[in-house]
């Protein structure tokens, strides 16, 4: 499995863990942050998501991102993946990994990569609501 | 030979279409693309060129050239 991936599948948080530990056995605390599908977005009740990427760029920003966290942050290996699917409330969507010898650049650098994927990574998402489909706009 | 043009997300659907081709003689920079997508009236809309983010849109585009017009990126 690649560390940086977008797919349409499902993935599983204990696969990704351990292809992680196997990069190294000095890991000593790993950070994850896992985006899920809510039912219930800026006032509207959402029964799905529907993602839509510009695939070869998002593939290149995320790997971008991968080697800038390595760089920046004290940090052993980090694994990123983004589902690009039609998802509904309680679903997985994205899964951030950082492993480190300790605990706070693990946390720092987990923080960062969310943060700098929903600026730089070209994935939309669109709300299917009550009201009809609707593209979210970005909030910080 | 021509510049690809992709259009993503609500910027595709507000001008009705994904992609197109231009002729690469008929565009010199990247403001010109997004006039000939009719995407100027955009807001915050971003440009790449080739898969890299492109904030000067007197950026030259070349022949073979691909274009990306988007809205600002929602996903995590």
């Amino acid at each position: 499995m690649d560390a940086v991936r977008v797919q349409e599948a499902d993935f599983s948080i204990e696969a990704e863990v351990t292809a992680l530990r196997q990069a190294s056995s000095r890991i000593g605390g790993i950070a994850t942050f896992l985006g899920c599908a809510r039912d219930f977005s800026e006032g509207r009740a959402v029964a799905a998501i529907t993602f839509e990427q510009y695939a070869p760029m998002a593939v290149k920003a995320l790997g971008a991102l991968r080697d800038e966290a390595l760089e920046r942050f004290d940090i052993i290996e980090t694994r990123i993946v983004h589902r690009v699917a039609r998802v509904t409330p309680g679903e997985q969507i994205v899964l951030i990994i950082v492993g480190a010898e300790h605990r706070a650049p693990a946390f720092e650098a987990c923080r960062w990569l969310i943060d700098e994927l929903k600026r730089r990574v070209p994935i939309w998402k669109r709300e299917d609501t009550p009201a009809g489909e609707r593209w979210v706009t970005p909030h910080p | 030979m021509s510049v690809r043009v992709l259009l993503f997300g609500a910027v595709a659907e507000r001008a009705g279409r994904r992609e197109f081709r231009l002729d690469a003689d008929a565009v010199a920079d990247v403001a010109d693309v997004v006039t000939a997508a009719g995407c100027r009236d955009e807001e915050a809309l971003l440009v790449a060129v080739n898969h890299d983010i492109v904030r000067d849109w007197r950026v030259r585009v070349h022949d073979g050239d691909e274009v990306a017009l988007m809205p600002p990126f929602s996903g995590g």
